[in-house]
């Protein structure tokens, strides 16, 4: 429901790891191995929250707008649904879910700025038309909970209102992963406010303890963002570039 | 939800045979039953279930380079996520690829709170039955119980929008239906006000009328205090006079319908009340006209001491903040009196009593669904015929246990890289927090 997580159809469409991480038959027909897959996902996130910066929308329509991309690439191949395509479309889409929409012929104008290269150029048409295909791909569940409303109270119970910063750029960064299909959001918030506490040398164990979560999860997804920044480091855009090659012209 | 079969424009037009879209094969559609600014209502049966009555919702097709309609969007969105008896269920969605057309196939419902009423004051001439009004009223405030614990308003209760199941399994169960202006008000990121129009104005409640931006849940219970007054007496409560024209224009007319009937608000009563935007700027208007003493109870014709009067009025307080929730309504001793109220509103359970028969909704079936739909299939953007996703939600997260065997195992594993990695991020060399985003990010959200 709209309010209470657990009865919502986020919750209730969590997947594991090993769901998420499947790369397409299609897909692999044209070569794509999962490296190719998951940095084809965050070089689309990092489009998504650069345009969403041009068409001034909030980060929670830039989050809605990542986590519907990934659940689109859950069921659907890249070779049939351009990411190029995906990504914008899935901003537009976000846009009209959170009550701020964004005009397609704005989307347009402003790819056409970022992007001089004619793969990323669609029509307002192509737009309209795989917005109905994104609905169909999300089974038209469209609502989605987010780590960041989690986040002020979190802080505030910790003592921790000075990491405010630090902990919204880890939660921001955890959409370059797909932590957002995984995990719930409260735990997601926890475990960046847990990197953020060890980051800030602030002891803070007795109030990781109070909480009823289980640790090891969110000791677990805090890992994951942790490697997730080493991995990082080695991303080229060469090697971005040699993923995106891979989809159809 | 939806189905495959149709998402393929290609099928459409190598399937020549057929000029109808293949989703609309599974149903046998009677004719239209409605018509509004949002599109077509279609009456249609399902021919593999026993011919179970469906109400298709067709959107207008949006205008040039606005896509599905944002209105359509937020129906959807909520629809999804909701699930009670009192509450209309969204039973499949379709979309017409060539054309670009949406609809939203629900569980039809033979009769709505205007026909009922419209009924009793225009063909039967008589009162609704007492237990008929009890359970109506009972079952609304129960559908809208559950939409405001989960932090859903309504925003357009009227009578039209309240649904009650004919015959059949159901029978007699209200349906609240239309979340076409229906908003999660948790945490918008506009104030709601702002999204354009909202409530027929007969049904609006007083903050609106005066120009309150940010409102609550408080604005649906006004609206069912005005259906309730409207079950007892058959005519609508406040009959204002619309200001058309835009964007939301002073409602002078509606305000003086409801003073005439409960009175001057005060700002003793309703403490907020002079920071309300027309309260203040249109002194001469509302505060200047000096109006009687309230005279609801001889409106509704119920005297003080009636529980049915006392919790009117309680809906129809002027301060949002002391109007009664739903939660509190159920709990009113007016529920608790006979006749209780049931989960038949049509057909009391006592034996003996006279059941009304409220007319079938009309249908024109001359308008033809097919008529409006085109089977021009537009480029496709790329051929859908994609192995269909089975449904991913198997598993939930509580299903996971990190309790099981291996936790030992996930725990000692997770605390040793743990500590690893603290004393890299306390060596401080190789972690670099992504901070670029930031700022700009925090500036949007404060």
């Amino acid at each position: 429901m709209a309010a209470n997580f657990w009865t919502s159809s986020h919750c209730k469409q969590l997947l594991d790891p090993e769901e998420v991480d499947v790369v397409h038959p299609l897909d692999k027909e044209r070569g794509f191995n999962l490296e190719d897959f998951k940095l084809i996902k965050l070089h689309m996130s990092n489009y998504i929250a650069k345009l969403a910066q041009h068409v001034k929308v909030r980060q929670r329509v830039v989050a809605t707008a990542i986590t519907y991309m990934r659940r689109v690439y859950v069921r659907k191949s890249m070779t049939e649904y351009d990411p190029r395509l995906v990504a914008p479309t899935c901003l537009y889409l976000a846009s009209k879910a959170e009550e701020c929409t964004v005009q397609a012929r704005l989307l347009v104008f402003y790819i056409k700025k970022l992007y001089s290269d004619e793969k990323y150029r669609f029509e307002i048409k192509e737009i309209l038309e795989m917005e109905m295909k994104i609905l169909e791909a999300l089974n038209y569940y469209l609502v989605v909970f987010h780590p960041y409303r989690a986040l002020s109270p979190l802080l505030q119970d910790a003592g921790m209102n000075d990491a405010t910063q630090l902990t919204w750029g880890l939660v921001n960064d955890t959409y370059k992963m797909d932590l957002i299909l995984i995990h719930p959001p409260h735990l997601i918030a926890l475990a960046c406010l847990y990197i953020a506490s060890v980051q800030k040398d602030k002891e803070n164990t007795a109030w990781f303890e109070e909480l009823r979560v289980d640790m090891n999860v969110v000791k677990n997804i805090a890992m994951e963002i942790l490697d997730f920044y080493d991995s990082h480091k080695l991303i080229t855009e060469d090697r971005v570039n040699a993923a995106m090659s891979k989809l159809p012209k | 939800m939806g189905d495959g079969r149709a998402n393929n424009p290609n099928s459409h037009s190598n399937n020549s045979s057929s000029n109808k879209p293949e989703w609309l094969e599974q149903y046998d559609v009677i004719g239209k039953i409605g018509e509004g600014t949002y599109g077509l209502v279609f009456l249609a049966k399902v021919k593999s279930n026993r011919s179970k009555p469906i109400a298709i919702k067709k959107f207008k097709q949006s205008k040039d380079g606005d896509g599905v309609s944002p209105t359509a969007i937020r129906e959807i969105m909520l629809l999804r996520e909701i699930s009670h008896e009192n509450v209309v269920k969204l039973a499949n969605v379709h979309i017409n690829h060539a054309d670009m057309s949406l609809y939203l196939a629900f569980d039809y419902a033979e009769h709505d709170l205007y026909e009922i009423i419209r009924h009793h004051r225009d063909k039967v001439n008589q009162a609704i039955n007492p237990y008929t009004v009890k359970s109506l009223l009972w079952q609304l405030l129960n559908g809208l119980n559950y939409l405001h614990s989960n932090w859903i308003v309504h925003r357009d209760l009227k009578p039209s929008n309240i649904l009650v199941m004919g015959d059949g399994e159901e029978q007699g169960v209200v349906k609240i239906a239309d979340f076409g202006l229906a908003r999660i008000y948790q945490a918008p990121l506009k104030p709601l006000s702002e999204n354009g129009v909202v409530v027929t104005i007969w049904y609006r409640a007083p903050e609106l009328l005066l120009g309150a931006k940010h409102y609550t849940s408080a604005v649906d219970m006004w609206a069912v205090g005005c259906i309730f007054a409207e079950l007892l007496t058959l005519k609508p409560l406040f009959q204002g006079q619309e200001v058309k024209g835009t964007p939301n224009p002073f409602q002078l007319d509606q305000l003086d319908k409801i003073f005439k009937v409960l009175g001057h608000p005060t700002q003793e009563k309703w403490p907020m009340l002079v920071n309300l935007p027309h309260w203040q700027s249109d002194l001469q208007h509302i505060q200047g006209h000096k109006y009687e003493t309230a005279g609801l109870h001889s409106v509704v014709h119920l005297s003080h001491k009636n529980p049915a009067y006392e919790l009117l009025s309680q809906m129809l307080e002027y301060d949002p903040r002391k109007r009664l929730t739903a939660a509190q309504a159920l709990e009113h001793d007016y529920f608790r009196m006979e006749p209780l109220p049931g989960c038949n509103a049509l057909v009391p359970p006592q034996p003996g009593e006279k059941v009304v028969n409220y007319p079938t909704r009309p249908v024109d079936t001359s308008t033809d669904i097919v008529g409006t739909i085109s089977l021009q299939p537009s480029q496709p953007v790329s051929s859908g015929n994609s192995v269909s996703g089975g449904n991913p939600g198997r598993n939930g997260w509580r299903n996971k246990s990190w309790q099981h065997s291996d936790a030992a195992r996930c725990c000692t594993a997770s605390s040793s890289t743990a500590a690893d990695k603290k004393e890299r991020i306390r060596n401080g060399d190789d972690w670099i927090p992504s901070t670029t985003e930031i700022e700009a990010l925090l500036s949007f959200l404060i």
